[in-house]
């Protein structure tokens, strides 16, 4: 159907560049219109985070007994923290498939709806699951000088805390941008009717 | 596709001079050809879209109308690369849209498409201002200029009051201008306006009617108008009228003056 030549660039089917500008400016924008929703969203990663850290880092017997059962219980924990910190990021997405499909009829490309969504959740998971590896480390800290009074650091084995920190804030930031990669992309791919809808 | 006429070789901007002639070679900017679309609801069907053909010219006026559930939308929804049809195809400057990939899809949706829809459509976070520049931000204006011209354009339409307000913070009908302010902003080559006036009141509709009347005729702009306003005939070239998902009839404004007049001779 497409003529083989085609004289005036203007009538073409053209195509769309992203711009990387653009992207950033639409994921601050959006987190500033909807501040309350990120506090929350925030609340909840920082709060996940720094239970894990704490988890990591707080003093533990020697006892073979429990350390069966920290392991356990240490398990339970992750799950339900990191299930905690999907849920809300897969929540906060699903809730703007009407948003996405709008933006997608505009003319918004995929990947500019998985860019933005992603760098929102990223700068989320940044922000969140720093202060929530600090203030996991600051309670197991204080609740260990405690019970060991100078002893502290060799009971939490002070050599180790920089990989479990940054070990933490890694799982944060994943577990937080892995939860709304997946909506995100779904939606990004949606027919724009479909989304609007906000069907599957 | 047995009637589908060659193409003049250029896919120009067609001018005043060329939209009336009615030999073989002018110009088609939309084209379907026997769409179908069905929803299906559990055991039940619904053929929203019965077979649809028609063809519009480059910077045509097209008005469509037909009651309610006739199938309208469904059919911008075809048109504008928003909806998959069931079967069938549309054309837009003989180009299938089905064979489109998702980057080009947003192109035309963005710069060839202008879509105003029924039911507004606009980002409930975001005020009446960066929903008009949203569009252009995804075509690639600058930042900046888009700004510019989203004040100019929403001026245009009456809401230069009103740019920094949320859509909570306005009337049904201003949220209605500020979805016709942003489908103008990327200076599309095709409006596909879903009743557009349908919440305004009389002098504001006919504002609204008079700048698509303009785009029409000095920029050469197709305009595809769903209306039930019988008012927005006298401009139209053609009038579609659909009824359960098929096209009933189409018919020059000529003829139709005729029709109007006797609806009014009734009345
Ligand atoms: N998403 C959907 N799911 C199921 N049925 C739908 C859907 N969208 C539209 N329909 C059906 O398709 C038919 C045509 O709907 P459409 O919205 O195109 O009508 P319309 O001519 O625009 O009506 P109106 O003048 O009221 O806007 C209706 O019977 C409607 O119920
Ligand atoms: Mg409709």
């Amino acid at each position: 159907m497409k003529p083989a030549t085609q004289p005036s660039a203007d009538w073409e089917i053209g195509s769309l560049s992203l711009s990387l500008e653009v992207v950033c400016s639409m994921a601050v924008n959006s987190l500033r219109q909807r501040i309350g929703r990120a506090v929350l969203t925030l609340l909840t990663i920082c709060t996940a985070t720094a239970f894990m850290m704490y988890l990591l880092t707080m003093p533990r017997s020697t006892d073979p007994v429990d350390i069966q059962s920290w392991r356990l219980m240490m398990i339970l924990s992750l799950v339900v923290s990191g299930a905690g910190v999907l849920n809300t990021m897969l929540m906060s997405v699903t809730q703007r498939y009407r948003e996405i499909g709008t933006m997608k009829c505009l003319g918004a490309l995929d990947s500019f709806i998985l860019y933005s969504v992603l760098l929102e959740a990223a700068i989320l998971g940044l922000v969140g699951a720093f202060a929530g590896a600090i203030a996991g480390l600051i309670i197991s800290i204080l609740l260990a000088l405690a019970d060991h009074g100078g002893e502290v650091f060799r009971a939490m084995e002070i050599a180790n805390l920089p990989g479990k920190l940054l070990f933490v804030f890694l799982v944060g930031m994943a577990l937080t941008t892995l939860g709304a990669l997946f909506p995100a992309f779904i939606a990004s791919k949606m027919p724009p009717m479909d989304a609007m809808r906000g069907e599957k | 596709m047995t009637d589908f006429s060659e193409p003049d070789s250029t896919i120009r901007h067609s001018s005043l001079d060329t939209r009336h002639s009615a030999d073989d070679t002018v110009e088609y900017t939309v084209m379907t050809r026997d769409v179908v679309k069905v929803y299906r609801m559990g055991d039940t069907e619904v053929r929203a879209l019965d077979g649809v053909d028609v063809t519009i010219r480059t910077g045509e006026y097209i008005s469509i109308m037909g009651p309610s559930g006739s199938g309208k939308t469904t059919l911008f929804n075809a048109i504008g690369g928003l909806m998959k049809p069931t079967s069938g195809n549309v054309f837009i400057d003989e180009i299938d849209v089905a064979q489109l990939d998702a980057n080009e899809l947003a192109w035309l949706r963005c710069r060839k498409i202008g879509y105003i829809f029924q039911s507004y459509n606009i980002v409930k976070v975001m005020t009446a201002l960066e929903n008009v520049t949203l569009p252009m931000l995804f075509g690639g204006v600058p930042p900046d200029e888009a700004q510019d011209r989203a004040v100019e354009i929403l001026t245009r339409v009456g809401l230069g009051d009103r740019i920094l307000h949320t859509p909570k913070e306005l009337s049904g009908g201003q949220q209605q201008r500020v979805a016709i302010a942003r489908a103008f902003a990327n200076r599309p080559a095709i409006i596909l306006a879903d009743e557009p006036t349908a919440n305004l009141d009389i002098h504001t509709g006919e504002e609204i009617i008079e700048l698509m009347k303009e785009m029409n005729q000095e920029r050469g702009v197709t305009v595809i108008c769903s209306t039930h306003d019988h008012k927005m005939l006298d401009i139209s070239d053609r009038i579609v009228w659909m009824r359960d998902g098929k096209v009933q009839k189409i018919a020059n404004r000529a003829d139709v003056d005729i029709e109007i007049n006797t609806m009014k001779e009734k009345e």
